[in-house]
């Protein structure tokens, strides 16, 4: 390479990664430090170095296991139920988007709306006394369950998500069915297979890499939530609906423990890394 | 009509119906007087009234909802053009020389994938000590990161689809690398650039961890403004002005993704296959 085509590059990219050294390197950096300190809003300047001391305090704290568990499970029920609904819909609706497209467009309208609008959202849809939900509740079955209590939080707050991403998938899903040849869906109709064999023996196979795509998308948006359970309920009753972002941030900025919320925030940050770094391996390893 | 035609339509209304349902009873709310709500909760307006809006774009002591715009605006703004800015360059000597394609990319496009509070935390320990923090420049620049990922993938697939020979003939003709870049590449990418906008500037808008961590007043974007207005207004909630806010701060990414929708539905798919 000549000189002058590697100061060129270096003036390329340079820009791009100036911004990230200062926006994410610097405070990456400093997340070291504080998670290896003895540290607190009043002696924010004056780290004191306590080893493994704020890793060992998120390790013993059951709040923290809870969340990681709560999380888990919200990630992974939202990601199939969101795949499951979607894939349905695209296949099924895909003669109908086709010809009118308008009809996407209406699909993927909660797509649009900020999750912390829509938690918002649910927060009035729901309300006892103000809310339509349980209203008609009432005047049709004389009944409505508390949708926020204790017992039912989880399922609310996973059909909230659920209803907001799954047009996600759809798109992603319909693109991918539109995407299959139509003379292969012609020929499979004049050797007069059914439709359901079709999707079955045609359609699913040539989307199966789009399933994986969208599961993993979902899976990871839904473990790292925070914007719509935080409105819609905060913490939840008793911390029930706490998944780990909201743990990180009110263990941060309501408990001032600076040390530990960053130690957990580590934490976090090697097991995303460790997953994707496995998952595009995993996913060849499948389509192989 | 075909019958199977027909299912379809019912099942599309049926879909459509109850995934959008919180929006159409925020909508419905936001048109109903204040004493109806709690009388009326259903889906059917009696008197139907503008009284909401009025209040709520009336600027007052407790609300003052352009204040919130203007923030978000500003904030969301600097979220979609600087990572475009920083993302073309690169994206163009990746695709043309490989630059970065090793580490940089998948750096970057994983960014995507990890959560945010891992990094709020500290950003907000370097904003409070160089003065970034409840301010919309400060907002603005999170923003950009949120969005680098999905504008580095969109425009090295715009990049990669420009052919070889246009740049090639460009080259024959003597024009030096700014010129290429400027007068030729800029060009040929501006609609994948105004799609990349498009959608930084919905996802900037829409995001709210940041917004309520980073800015406590004077930066506070609309999506955490509207929240206090359901945590902080004493009694009981005013639902007909808290939907009214709502609507407000909804409608600007609403309108802007239904204009383009075909735009933005390729670029999510696009961003999504890629990464």
């Amino acid at each position: 390479m000549t000189p002058r085509r590697s100061v060129e590059n270096a003036l390329l990219a340079g820009p791009l990664v100036l911004f990230l050294l200062a926006v994410l390197g610097f405070p990456t950096l400093l997340s070291l430090i504080y998670g290896f300190s003895e540290t607190s809003f009043q002696t924010l300047t004056t780290p004191q170095f306590s080893g493994l001391k704020n890793f060992r305090d998120v390790a013993a704290d059951p709040a923290f296991w809870q969340a990681a568990w709560f999380s888990l499970r919200f990630g992974a029920i939202t990601a199939l139920l969101q795949c499951g609904l979607g894939l349905a819909l695209a296949v099924y609706l895909a003669p109908l988007a086709r010809r009118h497209g308008w009809t996407v467009a209406i699909l993927i309208i909660p797509m649009i709306v900020a999750p912390a609008m829509m938690g918002l959202m649910y927060r009035l849809v729901l309300h006892e006394f103000a809310g339509p939900v349980p209203h008609y509740l009432y005047s049709w079955f004389g009944w409505s369950p508390s949708f926020l209590g204790p017992a039912n939080v989880f399922k609310t707050v996973v059909v909230a998500e659920t209803l907001q991403w799954t047009p996600f998938a759809f798109l992603l899903f319909l693109t991918a069915c539109q995407s299959i040849p139509e003379d292969l869906r012609e020929a499979a109709a004049v050797d007069g297979t059914r439709p359901w064999r079709l999707f079955w023996k045609i359609e699913l196979p040539l989307m199966m890499p789009t399933v994986f795509v969208a599961l993993f998308i979902r899976f990871i948006d839904g473990f790292r939530v925070f914007d719509n359970i935080y409105t819609l309920v905060g913490a939840g009753p008793g911390g029930s609906t706490t998944s780990m972002s909201i743990y990180i941030y009110e263990t941060f900025l309501r408990r001032g423990e600076i040390g530990k919320a960053l130690a957990a925030a580590i934490l976090l940050f090697a097991t995303a890394f460790v997953v994707l770094a496995a998952a595009p391996r995993l996913l060849r390893g499948r389509s192989a | 009509m075909k019958p199977r035609m027909t299912l379809r339509w019912i099942v599309f209304a049926i879909a459509a119906f109850v995934m959008n349902f919180p929006v159409l009873a925020t909508l419905i709310t936001a048109f109903k007087p204040p004493g109806e709500v709690a009388r009326n909760p259903s889906l059917w307006i009696e008197a139907p009234t503008l009284q909401n809006f009025a209040a709520v774009l009336t600027v007052s002591d407790r609300l003052n909802v352009y204040h919130y715009l203007w923030n978000s605006t500003f904030a969301a703004l600097i979220g979609a053009v600087l990572p475009m800015v920083v993302a073309l360059p690169l994206a163009w000597a990746m695709v043309r020389r490989g630059v970065g394609r090793g580490v940089l990319f998948p750096l970057v496009v994983n960014l995507r994938a990890l959560p945010l509070i891992i990094f709020a935390i500290p950003l907000y320990m370097m904003y409070s000590v160089v003065g970034l923090l409840d301010t919309r420049l400060g907002l603005g620049l999170i923003l950009a990161v949120v969005n680098l990922p999905l504008t580095v993938m969109l425009l090295v697939n715009a990049v990669a689809e420009i052919p070889a020979e246009i740049e090639e003939a460009a080259h024959m003709d003597g024009a030096r690398l700014p010129r290429l870049l400027f007068k030729v590449v800029l060009p040929l990418c501006r609609p994948a650039l105004i799609t990349t906008f498009i959608f930084g500037f919905i996802t900037a808008w829409n995001e709210f961890l940041f917004g309520l961590m980073l800015t406590t007043r004077d930066a506070v974007p609309v999506t955490v403004g509207a929240s206090f207005f359901f945590a902080t207004s004493g009694g009981g909630v005013q639902w007909g002005m808290a939907a009214a806010v709502m609507v407000v701060a909804a409608l600007p990414p609403l309108v802007l993704g239904l204009v383009m929708y075909r735009r933005i539905t390729g670029s999510m798919v696009a961003g999504a296959v890629k990464g």
